[in-house]
């Protein structure tokens, strides 16, 4: 099993892949504070960080099809959530648009930042950017170790099913699902203790080193001073 | 006395009276007492549970017992662990425990990042290292969940190799491996010149790589002595839960 959709496209080569991790962390993230400084109602702004996008994409090289279905698959949730706002008196439909586009826009910088970056590069831009090191050896964990669980899951559903016949009352099987999460937990306890030892035996002594990212270029600073150009030049 | 100090310089691992409990009160270690020269190639047999790993885990200070654990003559009580740790390769079981950062190059470079050498060196030294254990470049950005059992299993080897250890422990290298990787494996460590201590089941590669062999059950040592003799010994095999190698057994 594979979980090629976080880095499906970071391999790509593309001006904005050449990128280094915290150009594109930085200005993303201003990017999407740009976006929540929008007000409700001003279409030109609104029509001009799309625009961007879509030059952004354009750049990028991923397939457009792979950053619409993303987002679509996220869109019921934004717009349930723009729909349980605080509306006060009254509901507003163009605040309720503005919440929903300012929610895609936010959404189509994340993706453009996730996938024309390889997570391991985003890691190592946040820790670069002064992100807690235990905060980043745990994401890291978790990207490593998630499909490692997956699989597990997987293999004890199979060793289930290969022993049971027909369907046993819901309680029954709501206790097995507990015994199952229970051993899982275990499981992972004992890996994650496996780990440890693996660590300290290659010199872990509590600090996190990583290897040096890209280097800065003038591509990297023409982004950023691209991007504040943008940011200034339409604000509301 | 330094005829008495370049004797015990000879032996590369030194394990005096080494007993080791865990926590749950499991005796996995009795009053073992295990010498390994340097550049010795010695095999560690006997039945699971018997304590191989955990014996393995004390040669770079991971579990401490009781007794004595001396490393290139040092011993490990007071030593400095990172400067051990450098010297005494462990290559895990599951690959999956031991390759635990995003990419094949950051989980080879994790050990040399640890040493401190400088950022040139490190680069260097995993494309060597790469090369050794048969990967090409190319694998350095891939993750390792998206590699074979096998190709993990190099990796983890790669991971401690990098670090030139003079001493290579490995925990049952051989499981789940087909026979080309097997095959691979047991050429690629018999051409290590380095002391080589193995814990596993696969008699037929003891054969292959150990002029020497221990067997261990229980947490103690049984029997030890030329590979060979100890092999061809088919009720000390069936004793401890092993059996003759088919190579060894009279037609």
């Amino acid at each position: 099993m594979r979980h090629n959709f976080l880095d499906r496209y970071a391999g790509l080569d593309s001006p904005l892949h050449a990128l280094e991790a915290r150009t594109k962390l930085v200005g993303f993230l201003a990017l999407i504070l740009g976006v929540l400084w929008i007000p409700a109602g001003s279409n030109l702004i609104f029509f001009a960080y799309f625009l961007l996008t879509a030059v952004l994409m354009g750049i990028s090289q991923i397939p457009l099809g792979y950053i619409v279905g993303r987002t679509l698959a996220i869109l019921p949730f934004v717009v349930l959530a723009g729909l349980a706002a605080p509306w006060g008196d009254h509901f507003e439909g163009v605040r309720l648009v503005a919440i929903v586009l300012r929610s895609i826009l936010s959404l189509l910088f994340l993706i453009l930042l996730t996938s024309t970056t390889a997570f391991a590069e985003l890691l190592r831009g946040l820790r670069k950017l002064g992100c807690p090191k235990i905060l980043v050896l745990n994401l890291g964990f978790l990207y490593r170790y998630l499909f490692v669980l997956t699989e597990e899951v997987l293999r004890m559903r199979q060793a289930r099913d290969c022993r049971r016949v027909g369907r046993a009352p819901a309680l029954a099987e709501f206790k097995l699902l507990g015994a199952m999460l229970g051993t899982l937990l275990v499981r992972s306890f004992e890996r994650a203790e496996r780990m440890y030892q693996a660590m300290l035996s290659r010199g872990y002594d509590g600090d996190l080193r990583i290897l040096a990212p890209r280097k800065f270029t003038w591509l990297d600073l023409g982004f950023l001073a691209g991007v504040t150009l943008f940011i200034v030049g339409v604000r509301p | 006395m330094p005829s008495s100090s370049s004797k015990s310089d000879r032996y590369a691992v030194r394990l005096t009276r080494l007993s080791y409990t865990y926590p749950d009160g499991t005796r996995a270690l009795e009053g073992i007492d295990l010498d390994v020269g340097e550049g010795e190639r010695v095999a560690l047999v006997g039945p699971s549970g018997a304590g191989k790993s955990t014996l393995l885990l004390h040669l770079n200070g991971v579990l401490t017992g009781t007794g004595g654990v001396r490393v290139m003559g040092q011993l490990l009580e007071g030593a400095d662990l990172r400067e051990i740790r450098r010297h005494v390769g462990l290559v895990f079981q599951d690959p999956d425990d031991q390759l635990f950062c995003p990419t094949v190059l950051e989980d080879v470079a994790f050990g040399p990042l640890n040493m401190g050498f400088p950022a040139q060196e490190i680069s260097s030294r995993v494309e060597r290292v790469l090369a050794d254990v048969g990967l090409n470049q190319s694998f350095r950005n891939r993750s390792s969940h998206h590699l074979s059992h096998g190709e993990r299993k190099r990796v983890a080897l790669a991971s401690v190799l990098v670090m030139e250890p003079k001493i290579l422990a490995l925990d049952e290298p051989t499981s789940n491996l087909d026979p080309r990787n097997r095959r691979h494996l047991i050429d690629l460590v018999a051409a290590l010149p380095i002391t080589l201590l193995l814990a596993t089941h696969d008699l037929e590669m003891v054969l292959a790589l150990c002029p020497r062999t221990v067997v261990m059950d229980g947490g103690k040592i049984w029997a030890e002595g030329e590979t060979g003799p100890i092999l061809s010994d088919s009720a000390l095999m069936e004793e401890h839960g092993l059996e003759v190698p088919l190579s060894l057994r009279r037609p």
